[in-house]
């Protein structure tokens, strides 16, 4: 079977075929932007806590360690679903006293969080928590 | 060697080699702080440690990609850089604004290092690989914005091959989705949403046409084969690449809170993302073999070849292993992602700026190619990191499948860290891996300093 | 990857030629293996949901999708007919027919964006059940496919009456009619898959 096969026919087919995936790329994207409403809890970014949360997350790089909806490090726990797992208050007491100092044991810094940033971490968490995930992750263990 | 303005491209590449080495001693801290958890503590938190080991890497891949576009532009376009100059300006000023971020992540707590460089007035800091200072994320662009100016302009001067354009069009839509790093919504599924747009639409959108134009490059150069042949390739490879690649994108939504349909396109998509790495190992394999001269360059040629394998098993074979929904619902976030991200970024993004590497730094030395006891030093070099890294990349899989099973698969699921506990003897093996490869980093660097006779250019 | 390289003319050996460039082939190939991959998910899931499937596939409107399955076997039968006008060097013929394609395509387009008025109008979308994430997801493919397919026939048209194609050349013509096929094709698979199996 002989054919034959070009570079300008593959160079418009390229660009052809870019320009059509990243369009079913954005018609995607435009789909899932009317749908989050219903999924990602954003009534709750009314709350100043929940983006003050967010801020705390950021600023003391908590993705460098923690995976967050199963995004970050894989080297300390999951946080997305830590609310649920430990509660409010555990959560506040365990990031007070560390770090643990216990020999040969994975360390987590001491971050000197004031009781009113605790607090905005915790409901950040909650947020976190709350977002409709496809029911990941498999277990509460996380 | 065929223009002047082609040496710029050095000073690139002779960086990317320092940070290279910073990466791998990074990454040697992690690995053993994975299990001697308070190793270096509290000096260099694993946080920190793993900061250096990932922006390392991304600037010095950037640093690689920079230095083959000065050198391999110029050469397609068959005319003079456009301003040498600006190029080794940028250059001063990305290292200084790549050393001084590296010293701030490790001389200062993190929260400190965002309030100093103002990071409240434009938060874009904290989310991963994406840590840097707002400001220092600014320099990137007015870095890669000079870059592009200076590089577009010779472009457009000269001949307008395939690969050029090409490896053009990768480099402005790299320029393009960064600046989706700096959009961080406080809707932290839109943020995750958005910030794959950087991430993904890099390693696994653009970033490929970059890898094939300089694969195809080098191999016009090593093997001889027609350009005509290796461009329609080229091509093809990068079509596949893109169509499987941008929906391919879903796989990052099946769990943060995107609606649920991606979890079929990404599935669909992301399945197909191989093809076009399996072509690609064709294409290199075909092409060497197909070859109408033998080139000195012996090393080149090798790392060319091994970047089509390898980029094919980490990024292809590694990344289907868990992109199906089902399986990722298990996957996702465990030690299997670690395992898939080592190989594919070794093996697609690493090799390709050593094979580059490997093929300009003779000719910039005034040589075709180093001598025969520097090639075999290299091609040491070559085994040594490659082989190192298939076991990195099964030793994390083996503990990613051992803590899928343990955390959440088992009816008596163990909390995170007793998982980890119990899977300690395998980060060992992978710590013990990574010492391979750092003799690896360390024979290759040798290469270049040993002597013999040499082919003239 | 052993492919001959022939000079661009049609050759008229005995040997078995494959129309349109290579490279379409390729990009077909692809093509055929998302829809196939997104083929066997919906028949997989539709296997272990036969009822709800067949609950919400009874309110597809068969007849805007029958209409649309005429328009697209048509459209392609008046590629094919273009292509051998051109061959022939029948530019007139070969334009109208290329034309008469083009209004096909269209036209699909145009039954298609009624049907999905009417199912949002009834409120369904993707992500009612699974069925309608299928329904509405194969066919927006689809639906992207042929917004390409027209475009591709507006510029083979406009280069027909230029009369860039004739006996000297067919080539780039025979390399966007195959694309055009291919679109047809997945949607002869599609229709009875989703709107007609039950």
């Amino acid at each position: 079977m002989s054919s034959t096969f070009t570079t300008s026919a593959a160079r418009n087919i390229f660009y052809g075929g870019a320009v059509f995936s990243f369009l079913l790329l954005l018609a995607l994207t435009f789909r899932t932007e009317q749908v989050l409403p219903q999924r990602d809890q954003r009534a709750q970014l009314d709350n100043p806590q929940v983006v003050a949360g967010k801020r705390i997350w950021e600023n003391n790089n908590c993705i460098g360690c923690h995976t967050l909806l199963g995004e970050g490090a894989y080297f300390a726990p999951e946080l997305g679903n830590v609310y649920k797992r430990r509660g409010p208050d555990f959560i506040k007491a365990w990031i007070k006293g560390q770090p643990t100092g216990a020999p040969g044991r994975r360390q987590m810094p001491q971050f000197n969080l004031t009781e009113q940033e605790l607090d905005d971490m915790v409901a950040f968490l909650k947020y976190a928590s709350e977002i409709n995930t496809a029911k990941w992750p498999p277990n509460i263990e996380g | 060697m065929k223009y002047k303005s082609q040496a710029v491209a050095k000073p690139y590449f002779i960086a990317a080699m320092g940070l290279f080495v910073a990466q791998i001693l990074f990454g040697l801290i992690m690995g053993l702080q994975y299990v001697i958890g308070d190793f270096l503590f509290p000096h260099i938190p694993f946080n920190v440690a793993r900061m250096v080991h990932t922006n390392a890497l991304i600037v010095w891949l950037l640093m690689g990609f920079m230095g083959s576009a000065y050198y391999l532009v110029p050469e397609e376009a068959e005319t003079e850089l456009h301003s040498p100059k600006l190029a080794l300006i940028l250059f001063w000023i990305f290292l200084v604004a790549a050393a001084l971020t590296v010293i701030g992540y490790l001389a200062v707590p993190y929260a400190t290092l965002a309030k100093i460089t103002g990071n409240d007035l434009l938060p874009t800091m904290g989310r991963e690989f994406l840590e840097q200072p707002t400001i220092t994320k600014i320099g990137i662009v007015i870095v890669a914005l000079g870059f592009l100016y200076n590089l577009s302009m010779t472009f457009l001067k000269g001949r307008k091959t395939a690969i050029a354009s090409v490896l053009m069009l990768g480099l402005w839509g790299l320029a393009i989705f960064f600046l989706f790093s700096f959009y961080n919504p406080h809707n932290l599924v839109k943020d995750k949403f958005y910030w794959w747009w950087v991430v993904h639409l890099w390693v696994e959108g653009v970033w490929e046409l970059i890898l094939g134009a300089i694969l195809a490059f080098v191999l016009i150069k090593v093997t001889g084969v027609d350009r005509e042949v290796i461009e329609k390739w080229l091509y093809v490879i990068i079509t596949l690449a893109l169509v499987s690649g941008m929906v391919g994108t879903g796989h990052h939504y099946f769990w943060i809170g995107a609606p649920e349909f991606w979890q079929w396109w990404g599935s669909i998509f992301s399945a197909l993302e191989p093809v076009p790495f399996f072509a690609m190992t064709l294409f290199a394999f075909n092409m060497v073999n197909r070859r109408r001269r033998e080139h000195p360059n012996r090393a080149a040629t090798l790392w060319a070849l091994g970047t089509g394998v390898m980029a094919f098993l980490g990024a292809g074979v590694w990344g289907f292993l868990h992109t199906l929904a089902p399986v990722n619902f298990y996957t996702h976030g465990s030690q299997i992602t670690a395992a898939h991200g080592h190989m594919a970024f070794y093996g697609a993004y690493v090799m390709v700026v050593l094979t580059m590497i490997s093929y300009a730094m003779p000719l910039m030395r005034g040589r075709a190619a180093n001598s025969n006891k520097a090639q075999v030093v290299e091609m040491w070099a070559f085994w040594l990191m490659t082989v190192s890294m298939v076991f990195i990349t099964l030793f994390l899989t083996a503990a990613g499948i051992l803590q899928v099973w343990l955390q959440r698969v088992s009816d008596t699921p163990l909390s995170f860290m007793a998982t980890q506990d119990q899977i300690s003897l395998f980060y060992w093996m992978r710590e013990a891996a990574g010492l391979v490869f750092l003799i690896g980093v360390v024979t290759y660097l040798v290469s270049f300093f040993i002597k013999g006779e040499e082919r003239a250019a | 990857m052993d492919t001959t390289i022939n000079p661009r003319p049609v050759s008229a050996g005995v040997e078995p030629h494959l129309h349109g460039d290579l490279a379409i082939w390729f990009f077909i190939i692809a093509e055929l293996l998302a829809f196939g991959v997104f083929f066997v998910a919906y028949a997989v899931t539709r296997a272990f949901n036969v009822e709800a499937f067949n609950a919400a596939q009874a309110g597809l409107n068969l007849n805007l999708g029958a209409l649309n399955t005429v328009l697209l076997i048509s459209g392609s039968w008046c590629v094919v007919r273009s292509v051998q006008a051109a061959r022939a060097d029948l530019q007139v013929q070969a334009v109208r027919w290329m034309a008469v394609a083009l209004a096909c395509g269209v036209g699909f387009l145009i039954v298609k964006v009624i049907e999905y008025r009417a199912k949002f109008a009834a409120g369904l979308t993707m992500d009612t059940d699974t069925f309608h994430m299928f329904y509405f997801s194969l066919t927006f493919f689809h639906f992207m496919h042929v917004v390409l397919g027209v475009c591709v026939l507006t510029i083979l048209l406009f280069k027909l009456r230029r009369g860039a194609y004739g006996s000297h050349d067919v080539h780039g013509l025979e390399t966007g009619a195959a694309y055009w096929h291919m679109v047809d094709l997945a949607w002869i698979v599609l229709f009875p898959l989703v709107y007609v199996m039950r």
